[in-house]
């Protein structure tokens, strides 16, 4: 048996709620009904309706705190406000705080019965979405720890008994024989960071990284990145070159994944970059948020690339020279970004370069700090 | 005077295990192993160990730690350096719901990661044995 949809009036006119009722008689829904907002929300915790009705007139408390409470109470809650042709703005504005639709009155049973179920298959899409995020939250913990468990275990396993047996043979075996053993460790070893690397892609969750948000520095965030990358500049003979405006400020986040998300994308630049190019870094502030921008005039990305290339696992369909990428590594980057209520964009041309942007929204300045009309003027 | 040190091996995993085992006895260490956290505290309470190395991930879930947590409470057992060898990194701690498995929950000595290069776990062994005989030393 198909569940009935819970449907409540809220109004203070005796006939809208006795007509609407009458109207929708003998259809699959519940219905209740309250002549004030404080009965109607009353009813919201008791009847757990799918869908409200709610005038926007009413003696008592407004319609609008109605809609504010219901949202407060339950915002899968589907609410439609009732209102005269007068009052169509209002209309409007109740949309904007969170209403679905609006009801003009006078109105014919159709286009009541119209509204209710438009409502009622927002409601329906409303509870889908929850269920399948929730779900798909569910499949990607579980994915998360079978390949945990289920294959690095083993793996481990068989990499320990391998570097004892390399131990316990070591003199008894021939040189041929021991590169056998070693070349078996460095293929269970790749298999191993390989199984790592798809777990960092799975456990980069967004609220648990914010569970350690604190002020931090971005100008400190950008020099330990430098740091990491340095090395491998020097190696391939690419120059790093910064321009960073300072006082850059703070940021609300967590210095050990912005840093990762840096050098991330540094590292990209070196990888495609050719030897002897040079990478820039510019950062500054601007008004609300810090932009970082990173340059390099490396191989660059193909039309048909660029909008995947923050996908999971996606590597590119252009052949970069040999380049060993797990795809995975931009994803993440835009995670965490977007974990910090930031963006990441990034504008290329194959063959001439690309540039990627951060812009991470700045945290308010202590009160002993600076005024902000100072910032300005050291930018003008 | 060179007492041989007896250890024991907590891990749900015989394969494993083994392979940590013989690293160990060829250092000469005495070990003794437990393949879920059960036997492995009533082995603690029959006798003492100079160090326990302990898996996180056993049974159900974090059993593990339980286990770390209940011997840090014992004052019996609260002296004795624990070494944690788990596959499970911090990071991914948290992917195991309602399960505090972050190493940091509960006061270990040192944390090394599956698979353990046999130098390395000698290293660490050997370091945790020396600095709870020194710290027993000292006058309290």
């Amino acid at each position: 048996m198909e569940t009935k949809s819970r449907i409540l009036l809220i109004d203070d006119e005796e006939v809208v709620i006795d007509s609407c009722s009458q109207i929708l008689a003998g259809g699959p829904y519940e219905i209740a009904s309250a002549s004030d907002g404080t009965a109607g929300l009353r009813l919201v915790s008791e009847f757990h309706p799918d869908l409200v009705f709610v005038d926007l007139k009413m003696p008592g408390i407004s319609g609008f705190e109605v809609l504010e409470k219901i949202r407060e109470m339950d915002s899968t809650i589907v609410m439609v406000v009732i209102t005269g042709f007068a009052t169509v703005s209002s209309a409007v504005e109740a949309m904007k705080n969170g209403a679905y639709d609006f009801l003009p009155k006078p109105f014919t049973p159709d286009e009541f019965r119209m509204i209710t179920r438009r409502g009622l298959d927002k409601r329906r899409l409303v509870l889908e979405t929850i269920a399948l995020r929730r779900e798909k939250e569910m499949l990607r913990e579980q994915f998360a720890a079978i390949v945990s468990h289920e294959l690095k275990s083993p793996l481990s396993a068989v990499q320990q008994n391998l570097f004892v047996l390399a131990d316990e043979l070591s003199g008894l075996i021939n040189e041929e024989q021991m590169k056998r053993i070693e070349r078996m460790k460095t293929n269970i070893n790749d298999l191993i960071q390989l199984i790592l690397t798809w777990l960092r892609v799975l456990s980069v969750d967004v609220n648990k990284i914010r569970e350690n948000f604190k002020p931090t520095s971005v100008a400190s965030v950008l020099t330990k990145a430098i740091e990491t990358v340095q090395p491998h500049a020097v190696r391939k003979d690419i120059e790093l070159v910064s321009s960073i405006h300072e006082p850059l400020g703070s940021v609300n986040g967590d210095e050990g994944t912005l840093v990762e998300v840096v050098v991330n994308i540094l590292g990209n630049g070196i990888k495609y970059s050719r030897a002897g190019g040079e990478i820039s870094i510019r950062a500054e502030k601007t008004a609300g948020e810090v932009l970082i921008a990173v340059s390099d005039r490396g191989v660059g990305i193909s039309k048909e690339d660029l909008p995947h290339i923050f996908h999971d696992f996606y590597t590119g369909k252009a052949d970069r020279a040999g380049e060993q990428s797990s795809g995975i590594g931009l994803a993440i980057a835009r995670r965490i970004v977007e974990a910090h209520d930031g963006s990441i964009t990034v504008e290329s041309e194959l063959g001439k370069g690309s540039t990627f942007v951060i812009h991470l929204p700045s945290l308010k300045e202590q009160s002993n700090s600076e005024p902000h009309t100072d910032l300005e003027m050291a930018h003008s | 005077m060179n007492v041989q040190k007896r250890l024991i091996i907590i891990d749900d995993d015989p394969d494993f295990v083994g392979g940590i085992k013989s690293i160990l006895e060829r250092a000469e260490y005495q070990v003794d192993t437990a393949y879920n956290p059960k036997d492995g505290f009533q082995a603690l309470q029959a006798r003492r160990y100079d160090l326990l190395l302990l898996d996180i991930m056993m049974g159900r879930g974090a059993e593990g730690i339980a286990l770390a947590r209940k011997i840090r409470k014992d004052p019996k057992l609260r002296e004795m350096p624990v070494l944690i060898i788990t596959s499970v990194r911090e990071q991914i701690a948290f992917l195991f719901p309602g399960q505090a498995v972050h190493p940091n929950f509960v006061d270990v000595d040192e944390l090394v990661e599956k698979p353990v290069e046999p130098k390395l776990l000698l290293e660490k062994v050997s370091a945790l044995i020396k600095a709870a005989e020194e710290k027993h030393l000292q006058p309290q």
